[in-house]
């Protein structure tokens, strides 16, 4: 059962990776792209194979990187299921803060963070409060919309019985909702790494974030272009390790074997 | 299937949009140097920092119609600064013509193995510090291991150079990312930044904070800045057009440097007018940076020029910073001696 949903998940990945490399390399070659700054994927295999320093440079910062984002995404999501259901036990917090939480929104990341990094520091806090932003707000609205979606026969059959709101919530609107958050959970994964990036970038001076942009700034466009992929590749990687995840806890709450969200 | 379909979609938007990044891209690069007007047509010059009093001979080029009178329809003067503007990426894949860069920057992008070349240099003194307040100073190298420095991540290479130069280790002093914000320094979150000697200490005092600096030529880093970086195919093919360029350059530098408060004023009120920049800041900035622009050999020899000692100097300079390079693969001056031997008048000042 394991070994197939991985299959069935990770199979049309090998042809994903075919297609975005042979598109890669036409790109650059139809718009003519100097190989000085574009560099093409044999150029970045070079880059990665040459030497042990490039590796240490390239998967150092990945690993700082993918710290940030696991950070990130955590504490985004917890946030969002936290506050999704508090919104949906109590409607009137709902209605009185879900436009605040949108026109915060509405406030460019960029523009926030050095305010961020005011309150938070430019640490391990500062990265979560930066990552879990970007994450928060789709999860947010995803796993709203999921514990509504509770069946109201379902909803009024626990009621009937005696069972409270919390009842209802565990196990009404709670399976119901499973859906939602993976659908949320897998929009987070890029959105997360790309928090990551911003952190990194404007707050941490670590990371894939800030060491992409110094190779641009010392001409080092193979570390640049070797930053893309591995960055790209755990992006793919971690969206299909949530697709695996799905499968298998959706077959278990739903009634269709093995239904995919 | 329904998961796989909506997948593929993702990549495949996300193919279009990378796609789509790309065409923007190339597409700047094709007018350069084509257009109708002037005979040499229009050219782009991608500066290395926003448009402050820094470019002031450019603007006194521009609006007095040096570029104009040497033959040009039109010298786009594009504003840097930011990721992705640097002058050598730029000169690489077409995006401009011409570049004013520093050889902290040109020189990895020569060793890389783009076909580039130094043909002047507007500073002839090395103008960056690292700029801290006079109540938490920093003013030898000895004082940085255990303080925040902001660093801009175009201003790699020479932050590195310095720690070098001075046997310090990187993980002794704490870098933060650092975009251009001087107040970061007066809000505690640093101890320093590097940055033009010319511009922070005099938006500080403008302030009412003393700040302090410890310039990097003080601390063994010698280095010219804002120097016109072109390809070397331009120097072989395109020489009398860099010429007619460097001549009008000449022309506005020599205006520049005789009239600092104008030089502010077309900074603040045309050039740089979206940049809320202050006349008087600007005034005091243009007389600091004078000194840094006219030195005794370039009263001898003409604006822009490098006499063979400062060349050594500079790579130098660079081999400090672990750029091994020799001079003939970074620098040619003979556009410029040229240029002087050919009207010796230039090289007086206005």
């Amino acid at each position: 059962m394991i070994g197939r949903t991985i299959l069935r998940v990770v199979g049309p990945l090998a042809p994903c990776v075919v297609i975005v490399v042979a598109a890669w390399w036409l790109a650059l070659e139809a718009f003519g792209i100097s190989p000085l700054v574009g560099k093409r994927p044999p150029q970045v295999w070079e880059y990665l194979t040459a030497s042990q320093a490039h590796r240490e440079a390239v998967f150092g910062a990945l690993g700082i990187t993918v710290r940030d984002a696991a950070i990130g995404f955590a504490s985004g999501m917890v946030a969002a299921v936290t506050v999704a259901v508090t919104f949906v036990l109590f409607r009137t917090v709902e209605q009185t803060f879900m436009p605040v939480a949108m026109l915060l929104r509405s406030v460019p990341l960029v523009v926030m963070t050095p305010l961020i990094t005011l309150i938070f520091g430019r640490d391990l806090p500062g990265v979560a409060v930066i990552g879990g932003i970007v994450v928060f707000f789709p999860a947010l609205v995803n796993i709203v919309f999921g514990l509504r979606s509770a069946s109201p026969q379902a909803t009024d059959l626990v009621l009937a019985y005696g069972g409270t709101r919390m009842t209802v919530l565990r196990k009404v609107a709670v399976p119901t909702a499973m859906p939602s958050v993976f659908a949320a959970a897998r929009i987070s994964v890029p959105a997360s790494i790309i928090g990551a990036l911003i952190a990194e970038w404007l707050a941490t001076g670590e990371g894939i974030g800030a060491e992409i942009l110094r190779a641009i700034g010392g001409f080092r466009y193979d570390e640049v272009w070797a930053d893309i992929v591995v960055v790209t590749a755990v992006s793919i990687l971690a969206y299909a390790v949530v697709g695996v995840v799905e499968s298998l806890v959706l077959a278990r709450f739903s009634d269709r074997p093995g239904a995919g969200g | 299937m329904a998961t796989f379909d909506r997948r593929a979609f993702l990549r495949t938007t996300g193919l279009a949009g990378l796609a789509l990044g790309l065409a923007a891209c190339g597409d700047s690069g094709s007018p350069a140097g084509s257009s109708s007007g002037g005979g040499l047509g229009a050219v782009k010059l991608q500066l290395s920092w926003k448009k402050n009093v820094e470019f002031a001979g450019e603007y006194f080029a521009d609006s007095k119609g040096y570029y104009k009178a040497a033959g040009f329809s039109q010298v786009e003067l594009l504003s840097g600064g930011g990721s992705g503007t640097s002058v050598e990426s730029g000169l690489a894949t077409g995006r401009c013509w011409a570049g004013l860069s520093a050889p902290t920057i040109t020189a990895p992008a020569v060793l890389q193995g783009a076909p580039l070349k130094i043909v002047g240099a507007t500073f002839q003194k090395n103008p960056f510090a690292v700029i801290s307040l006079s109540k938490n100073p920093i003013e030898s190298a000895k004082d940085l291991p255990g303080k925040k420095i902001g660093v801009q991540d175009s201003n790699e290479l020479v932050w590195n150079a310095l720690l070098k130069a001075n046997g310090i280790d990187e993980g002794s002093v704490t870098r933060v990312p650092f975009q251009s914000d001087p107040s970061m320094l007066t809000s505690g979150q640093l101890d320093g930044y590097v940055g033009f000697v010319t511009s922070g200490p005099v938006r500080l005092r403008m302030e009412g904070h003393d700040a302090t600096h410890l310039l990097l030529a003080d601390a063994g880093l010698p280095l010219v800045a804002e120097t016109f970086t072109v390809t070397q195919e331009t120097i072989d093919n395109e020489r009398d057009k860099l010429k007619a360029f460097l001549t009008a350059e000449i022309k506005g530098w020599k205006d520049a440097v005789a009239d600092p408060a104008r030089s502010a004023e077309l900074a603040a009120t045309v050039y740089g007018k979206d940049q809320n920049l202050d006349v008087k800041e600007q005034t005091e900035e243009a007389k600091m940076q004078n000194e840094l622009v006219v030195t005794p050999d370039v009263k001898a020899n003409g604006l822009f020029t490098m006499t063979p000692e400062l060349i050594e100097q500079n790579i130098a300079s660079l081999a400090k910073a672990g750029l091994t390079i020799r001079a003939e693969q970074l620098f040619d001056l003979s556009v410029l001696d040229e240029i002087y031997k050919a009207d010796p008048s230039l090289k007086k000042p206005a």
